[in-house]
């Protein structure tokens, strides 16, 4: 048996790594939102960047559109991939190794540092196919880095909630694809936008992948895909690392959050209504 | 029933751009490392010698960059490892379960949260603290970033030894109990030796990700190509990539051997993700026996 010297020491030790760790977790969000919320004000947020040096004066508005449709456009092309992939594993492959193939690539990108499809897709698009930095290349490059974040998570909630129907539908007659494609895909919707959702805001955030293959200082909004885009991650990186303006790189950060804890709130409360929560007193619990 | 093809031909494409992008991927990396392993050769590993790629008689040597990519990402991974085993521990058998999913899923916002957020809170918050109150003229340093990766750690290691500490309770927490053991020295004698090859998988996968990490540690740590010390600037290998990609020319020994540096970063990463997994894989059977 312990001394009770000790155990109050244990006990101690915990209380203060777990408070340490609360406190720095609440720090980060609380000095964000503290500091970025004196600088936010309609003109930050509706205008585009000016002044000399660029970015000391004026607003945003420019970069967080832009963030926006990098975001959609390399969410769109991991999940589509993503989502098709998993399904293949799921329901359609008849040969292990085809499987193994795909699972492992899900792997091995999963396990790429960032840099490498910031790397990999400046020299593939850029150099070898001649495009201009671009919102389609920037958004390319992040999309590669989305696969396998939403292919994990679709392989498992197809695996999960897809296997069942499958198996009577089959025993009914049906055809894998019809099945999936009026059973199980509508059952699933709403799980697969969370991941894709999550993806996202998981994109958006991605300052690597995009530094070299499409985000530009100043741009106005992209009219279309092949236009050079401001991201609010990069402008951030660029007036923190060139000191522009802290004041600014403060309002950044802010916006920047507020866009990706958004997408955060959205996807937990699908997950809380299609659950229930015990908050809602007139659902019966069964 | 008829066939649809269009959800066939959605997955068949899907798998099919997923194995793509993997050989592409596999593919370049391979064919432009080639050039730097077959002409620089031992000079990319050189004790001695520097990167210094722009000078009249360049020479590449990428043993900075790895030593010190590998350092910082083991001071994280040293520094989060108690605090997020701790943390672990103390919302498991101090808090209220619904408290303690509460702040659970708070920590794991903190995962969601762009690399570059972190990079400019270590920026003005840490590097600034280094600054004024070791009087370093400097504060961007080894140390910086390390402490800031783990911050950025935090959150994988807090839920995943989360969950192998309820499994440990489950499983032996209440035969301790009926000893009459205090809930101290179960913590330290039953469930910290039960969850040791968990937190050794946790370390692992940690481990992973930290060598990876290219913005936060980029913005803090000084980038010197120089071999790190605990208090110098360092530089690692992705942020050696992400700084000097814009100004290589194609083809050139220079772009190069910035694949060869992160060739040789991915066989570290590969060897150190691969067991990370296997070892969770030998848990997980384990568990269900």
């Amino acid at each position: 048996m312990m001394k009770y010297s000790k155990r109050l020491g244990v006990r101690i030790l915990l209380f203060l790594l777990g408070f340490s760790v609360i406190t720095v977790t609440l720090g980060i969000f609380v000095y964000v939102f503290y500091k970025g919320s004196s600088v936010i004000s309609l003109s930050f947020l509706l205008e585009g960047p000016s002044g000399i040096p660029i970015g000391t004066d004026g607003g945003v508005f420019p970069a967080i559109i832009g963030t926006l449709y990098h975001g959609l456009l390399a969410g769109l092309f991991g999940s589509l991939i993503g989502i098709g992939a998993a399904m293949y594993i799921v329901f359609f492959s008849r040969h292990r190794f085809l499987r193994n193939l795909i699972q492992v690539s899900f792997y091995f990108l999963s396990g790429l540092p960032s840099i490498i499809f910031g790397l990999i897709g400046y020299t593939v698009l850029i150099f070898r196919f001649g495009l201009d930095r671009s919102l389609l290349c920037a958004s390319i490059a992040t999309g590669m880095m989305l696969i396998p974040f939403v292919g994990i998570r679709a392989q498992k909630i197809l695996q999960e909630e897809g296997e069942p129907f499958i198996k009577e539908s089959l025993s009914l007659g049906i055809s894998k694809a019809y099945a999936v494609r009026k059973l199980v895909l509508p059952v699933s919707f709403t799980n697969l936008l969370s991941a894709s959702a999550l993806a996202m805001a998981y994109g958006m955030g991605a300052v690597a992948p995009l530094m070299y293959t499409g985000a530009v200082l100043f741009a106005n909004i992209p009219e279309r895909l092949d236009q050079p885009f401001m991201s609010l991650p990069f402008h951030l990186y660029i007036l923190v690392t060139d000191g522009i303006s802290m004041e600014y790189a403060y309002g950044t950060a802010f916006v920047l959050l507020v866009l990706i804890l958004i997408i955060h709130f959205f996807v937990r409360s699908i997950g809380f209504f299609r659950e229930g929560g015990e908050w809602r007193p007139w659902k019966k619990k069964n | 029933m008829r066939n649809d093809p269009i959800i066939k031909g959605w997955a068949l494409l899907g798998a099919i751009l997923a194995v793509f992008t993997m050989t592409m991927i596999v593919y370049y990396l391979i064919k432009s490392s080639l050039p730097a392993f077959l002409e620089i050769k031992g000079g990319l590993f050189d004790l001695n010698g520097e990167w210094r790629p722009r000078s009249a008689n360049p020479s590449y040597n990428i043993l900075p960059m790895i030593l010190a990519t590998l350092f910082v990402s083991f001071l994280a991974v040293a520094i989060a490892l108690p605090f997020g085993i701790g943390t672990a521990m103390f919302l498991n058998f101090y808090v209220r379960r619904k408290t303690a999913a509460f702040f659970l899923s708070f920590i794991d916002m903190l995962a969601g949260l762009p690399s570059v957020i972190f990079g400019f809170l270590g920026l003005v918050l840490l590097v600034r603290w280094f600054e004024t109150q070791l009087h370093m003229t400097t504060g961007e340093c080894v140390l910086a970033a390390g402490i800031l990766l783990a911050v950025m750690l935090l959150p994988y290691i807090v839920s995943t030894s989360y969950e192998s500490i309820q499994k440990a309770e489950k499983r032996y927490m209440y035969a301790s109990l009926a000893m009459g053991i205090s809930k101290e020295h179960s913590i330290i004698k039953v469930i910290l030796p039960a969850i040791r090859k968990s937190i050794l998988a946790s370390f692992m996968l940690a481990y992973g990700r930290a060598l990876g990490e290219t913005m936060a540690v980029m913005m803090v740590i000084g980038n010197s190509p120089i071999f790190p010390r605990l208090f110098g600037r360092a530089q690692t290998i992705p942020a050696l990539t992400a700084l000097e990609l814009g100004s290589v020319e194609y083809g050139s020994l220079h772009l190069s051997a910035l694949y060869a540096a992160n060739v040789s970063l991915l066989v570290i990463l590969f060897i150190v993700l691969g067991t990370g997994y296997l070892l969770q894989r030998k848990l997980k059977k384990y568990d269900e026996i």
